[in-house]
């Protein structure tokens, strides 16, 4: 029994960090982007790659995820959403990062393989820790971090007040004289790098797959729906109770019904309280 | 009245092409291909109704394709019903399990009905390797071909012609008409249509549902093309592609996405080493379209039409009457 809740609060942190990295985006753009599971892929894949493939240190492999991750994060902003968010059309920024979600996912998918590799040993630990094994530990250690992490940038910092002037009312920000636009490209950096490092830390957990992205992608979307748009204690509860509910589907029922599972999650929370259980109540413009 | 003539000569040479298709082409391989097409076009005419009409993100259509295709399966194989009472019942599922997947999704707004179905997608194929003893589970299932006279290659196509042919007469009536006014209002201002009073749900689930039908017809068309089917048909991609077809033929037609489903299902198949990067050249499409050309590419032809038709630009330059002006100040001086 204890297992199952370890290891549903390990995978439920990994959700955790794909709302997280959704939250960073979406405060300064109001756009719920794709390729969002597809930063912690990249941060997991490259990970592998630097470490086991190349031979590099740990310390230099953790840097490269991470750059990775936000350099991929930064195009998504370059190319998918300042265009279109120039033109003002509602729906387009989600069909052009769907179109980027895909070709890095077939583009990874054609050079890594499409196989699940496995992500080399951060820790020396012996593999006879159990639930104290560091692929457990590591994501939520790191998950909390960062959240704790992002809280303090957006409270104590020049750069984390004007993220929040820019998701307060983006207007009213760049009349102020925010460089709003840098913001948003600082903001996509961010959250690339908030997904690389999630990804390098579950790396041990999720193996180093390339279809890992669309599956963080849901998963993240439903922790971040569930704990409330825009709220990061918000992402934290709604990915530990999304894994934990997933782990004991799993237990009970076998793991055939998980998505429908979370699915049903999803649709029961947005029936009973639409904007999540830490949201702020938005009121619908006309 | 020429233009109107050369318009119906037009598309009853297409039409021609069309019937006599399977005594032309070259071999098997390439009736097949056409077929396909027919079969996705079914799925995607309906599809068109929810995506480039009424502006609803469904990325994940590939799952009530499968609902379609399963049922085919199960029914004209496992249970030896007739195919083509099958194949009704199978519209009549995929309508049922729209309805089922449309009723609290499409009250969500844009990103959170897109992510619903793709989890509806992802659902099916989780279900469809859970049920083992109903699907086959990994191992999959074979498919029956249609009974006489549809048995052959040529009578299949054939089929498919003509239900392709009426799905998309059913969606020009929709879309020229009074309902496809309201489709595009939705899809332009949820807020605006609803002051003028268009029933916005009702509306949605209503095409939604008429989406599901298609694509149960779609998938029962599809299956019996495949002739075996495994979860691993249905994968996520397939939906992406019947996405970028209505995308990059542009919303709001219907010939520009079947342009888009004839060019992208022949295009990976003619020309070899696309297939290999197949689902990132769609990927690729899909960005080049949002980002340059909005509209697609049905919206580039229409322009070029227009330029070359030489049809006068009209102007809507309002004139005030000042003669009836006059007349109307002057009757008042008089009655004062």
């Amino acid at each position: 029994m204890l297992t199952v809740i370890v290891s549903g609060l390990a995978i439920g942190a990994v959700y955790a960090a794909a709302a997280l990295a959704y939250n960073v985006m979406y405060s300064t753009s109001k756009v719920l982007s794709v390729t969002t599971g597809h930063l912690c892929m990249l941060g997991g894949v490259f990970g592998a790659w630097f470490i086991a493939g190349l031979g590099l240190p740990i310390p230099v492999g953790l840097a490269g995820a991470i750059a990775v991750g936000a350099l991929f994060g930064w195009i998504t902003e370059i190319v998918g959403v300042r265009r279109v968010l120039a033109r003002s059309d509602e729906h387009l920024w989600l069909l052009s990062t769907l179109a980027l979600a895909t070709m890095i996912q077939q583009a990874v998918g054609l050079w890594w393989g499409t196989e699940p590799k496995p992500f080399p040993r951060l820790i020396p630990q012996d593999f006879s820790a159990g639930l104290f094994d560091q692929k457990y530990w590591l994501p939520i250690l790191v998950v909390i971090l960062m959240a704790a992490g992002l809280e303090l940038f957006y409270r104590l910092t020049l750069w984390g007040k004007l993220f929040q002037a820019t998701s307060e009312d983006a207007f009213a920000a760049r009349a102020r004289g925010i460089p709003t636009d840098r913001v948003r490209s600082l903001s996509y950096l961010l959250s690339g790098a908030v997904g690389g490092l999630a990804g390098f830390t579950a790396g041990q957990l999720t193996f180093a797959f390339f279809a890992l992205g669309l599956s963080l992608t849901l998963n993240g979307f439903i922790a971040l729906a569930v704990g409330g748009l825009g709220s990061n204690l918000g992402a934290l509860v709604g990915g530990a109770g999304l894994g934990l509910l997933s782990a004991f589907a799993t237990y009970l029922f076998g793991g055939e019904y998980q998505q429908t599972i979370a699915v049903g999650l999803l649709m029961l929370v947005l029936l009973v309280r639409p904007e999540g259980l830490f949201g702020a109540k938005r009121v619908r413009p006309v | 009245m020429t233009r109107g003539r050369a318009k119906w000569a037009l598309a009853l040479v297409f039409g021609i092409v069309l019937v006599s298709l399977p005594y032309w082409v070259r071999d098997l391989y390439q009736l097949h291909l056409a077929s396909l097409i027919g079969a996705y076009w079914v799925l995607i005419a309906g599809l068109n109704l929810v995506v480039g009409y009424t502006g609803q993100l469904s990325i994940g259509h590939v799952g009530l394709l499968a609902v379609g295709s399963y049922c085919f399966a199960i029914l004209a194989g496992k249970l030896g019903l007739d195919p083509q009472l099958s194949m009704a019942i199978c519209g009549a599922l995929g309508g049922l399990v729209g309805a089922v997947l449309g009723l609290p999704s499409l009250r969500l707004p844009g990103f959170y009905f897109a992510m619903a179905t793709m989890a509806f997608a992802l659902i099916v194929t989780e279900l469809s390797l859970a049920q083992g003893d109903l699907t086959g589970g990994g191992t999959g299932l074979s498919v029956p071909g249609f009974s006489a006279p549809f048995d052959t290659p040529w009578g299949n196509y054939w089929l498919i012609l003509a239900i392709g042919t009426l799905i998309t007469w059913l969606t020009w009536n929709v879309a020229r008409l009074m309902w496809g006014r309201a489709l595009i209002a939705v899809r332009d201002s949820e807020v605006a249509a609803a002051s003028v009073g268009v029933g916005i749900f009702r509306l949605k689930l209503t095409v939604f549902i008429f989406s599901g039908v298609t694509a149960g017809i779609g998938g029962a068309l599809f299956a019996s093309l495949q002739s075996y089917i495994t979860p691993d048909t249905f994968v996520f991609e397939i939906g992406l592609f019947f996405f970028v077809c209505i995308i990059i033929g542009g919303r709001g037609t219907i010939l520009g996405p079947f342009i888009g489903t004839v060019i992208l299902t022949a295009l990976p198949e003619l020309v070899a080493p696309l297939a290999k990067f197949g689902t990132f050249f769609y990927g690729l499409t899909l960005l080049v379209v949002v980002l340059l050309i909005p509209e697609g590419f049905g919206r580039l032809v229409e322009l070029a039409v227009a330029r070359f038709s030489g049809e006068p630009h009209r102007s809507h330059e309002v004139r005030p009457d000042l003669v009836r002006l006059g007349a109307a100040l002057k009757e008042r001086e008089v009655a004062s």
